[in-house]
């Protein structure tokens, strides 16, 4: 049997990825499961301070910056392809987005931003877990914003009635392969196309619903290409119904 | 014409694949080597190095380590090429400051200048491990490192950072 020293030795280098023997000790010691709760804290910080912004990186946010032109030339100087790259790209780049029917986020000052902020207060939501919330709390939830959400949702692990804009929303938390993906239901917050985001270690998207707002899905940590995103929004949409 | 049509294909899938990846890239580079500017350099010659070796990409379910990797060399070789004078950390902290500065949140901005203080050993496989998701083997992998080597460098990462940013440490292990 591990004991409190071992367990918290190996928690403390890899916090995020406690093997079945941690999750074990954890759960039959108080002190190591709280202790373990204020590293996740922690990490929940470096998670986002690692993640500096991007559009300050480069003089093209979020953008593909692959110069092809200049891949048929010797390459330069690596200040004289950046120049070249960002040349190419800025012609790219907005035929890019539109095609894609996507625009980019602006940042710090979008409905986007807004739910990013949100995520700050709740770093607890974001545990990878295969419990579900207890159905009456998910049912109340639900209720409080008169909308319904069928099993296909998926594993719903948290839900909460949140203050947001000046109303109160679902937030709530679905688990996938790839970790857990937070959904605010926005029924007051309309928006005319999906919008992606990446901000301050959140990335998603915001996508409309005809007649009822839009949902905000988003993921944190490493990038997963958006995949368990676009997964989520569309289970989710193919789930939820309106009450009255 | 068929071969144009398959090749334009081609280009555009790698285009995406660049886009989806490049956040993470910049961000990475940017901690490997503490310095804006080197960083959007590094990222820009791997990608067109990556291009260029695109043959090699067998599976596009492996291009985040295989881009990671193009870079990692790509940084290596700018040292080589260029003899960086030794530079005080504190004086990258003050020129990278904007990059560190968080709107609303000194922590964060205090948070970042501890890690830009980790010694690279410690600091690269951080970012490898909270920043890209790399596991613990997949960060022994890419650093030529044992298993038991990264754990400990990870182990000393946080012990240092937790102690920079005043955390509570009198409940943290032992080495």
């Amino acid at each position: 049997m591990m004991d409190c020293a071992d367990y918290r030795r190996a928690i403390f280098a890899d916090p995020l990825h406690p093997g079945a023997q941690l999750r074990a000790h954890a759960a039959a010691c108080r002190d190591c499961s709280e202790y373990t709760q204020r590293l996740l804290r922690f990490e929940g910080r470096l998670e986002r301070a690692l993640h500096v912004n991007v559009d300050a990186l480069g003089a093209a946010p979020a953008g593909v910056v692959l110069p092809f032109a200049a891949s048929r030339r010797r390459a330069g100087s690596p200040q004289r392809t950046r120049r070249r790259a960002f040349a190419i790209a800025a012609s790219v780049l907005a035929g890019v987005l539109v095609a894609g029917g996507l625009w980019i986020a602006a940042p710090g000052s979008s409905l986007a931003a807004d739910v990013v902020s949100h995520m700050a207060e709740e770093p607890d939501a974001w545990a990878r877990t295969d419990v579900a919330v207890p159905q009456p709390k998910l049912d109340q939830v639900l209720r409080e914003a008169h909308v319904r959400l069928k099993p296909s949702a998926g594993l719903v692990s948290y839900a909460n009635s949140c203050p947001f804009r000046g109303h109160v929303v679902p937030h709530l938390v679905v688990q996938t392969d790839s970790g857990p993906v937070t959904v605010m239901v926005l029924a007051h917050e309309p928006v005319k196309r999906s919008v992606r985001f990446d901000e301050h270690g959140y990335r998603g998207m915001i996508v409309p619903v005809p007649n009822h707002g839009s949902l905000a899905v988003l993921e944190r940590g490493p990038n997963t290409g958006n995949r368990a995103v676009e997964g989520v929004a569309s289970q989710v949409l193919g789930a939820i119904e309106w009450t009255p | 014409m068929k071969d144009l049509v398959g090749g334009n294909q081609k280009r555009a899938r790698f285009q995406a694949l660049c886009q989806s990846l490049r956040p993470d890239l910049l961000r990475f580079a940017f901690w490997l080597s503490r310095d804006r500017a080197l960083a959007e350099d590094v990222v820009q010659e791997a990608l067109l190095r990556a291009w260029k070796a695109r043959d090699s990409l067998l599976q596009e379910s492996a291009a985040k380590p295989w881009f990671l990797t193009i870079i990692r060399r790509e940084y290596a070789r700018t040292f080589e090429r260029k003899r960086f004078v030794t530079l005080d950390v504190e004086d990258l902290i003050a020129k990278e400051e904007p990059m560190l500065a968080e709107r609303d949140d000194s922590d964060l901005a205090e948070m970042r200048a501890a890690i830009f203080r980790l010694p690279q050993e410690y600091r690269e496989p951080l970012a490898l491990q909270v920043l890209m998701g790399y596991s613990t083997a997949e960060i022994a992998a890419e650093l030529e490192l044992s298993n038991a080597a990264v754990l400990t460098r990870l182990f000393r990462a946080r012990k240092q950072l937790r102690a920079s940013c005043g955390e509570d440490t009198r409940m943290d292990p032992e080495e």
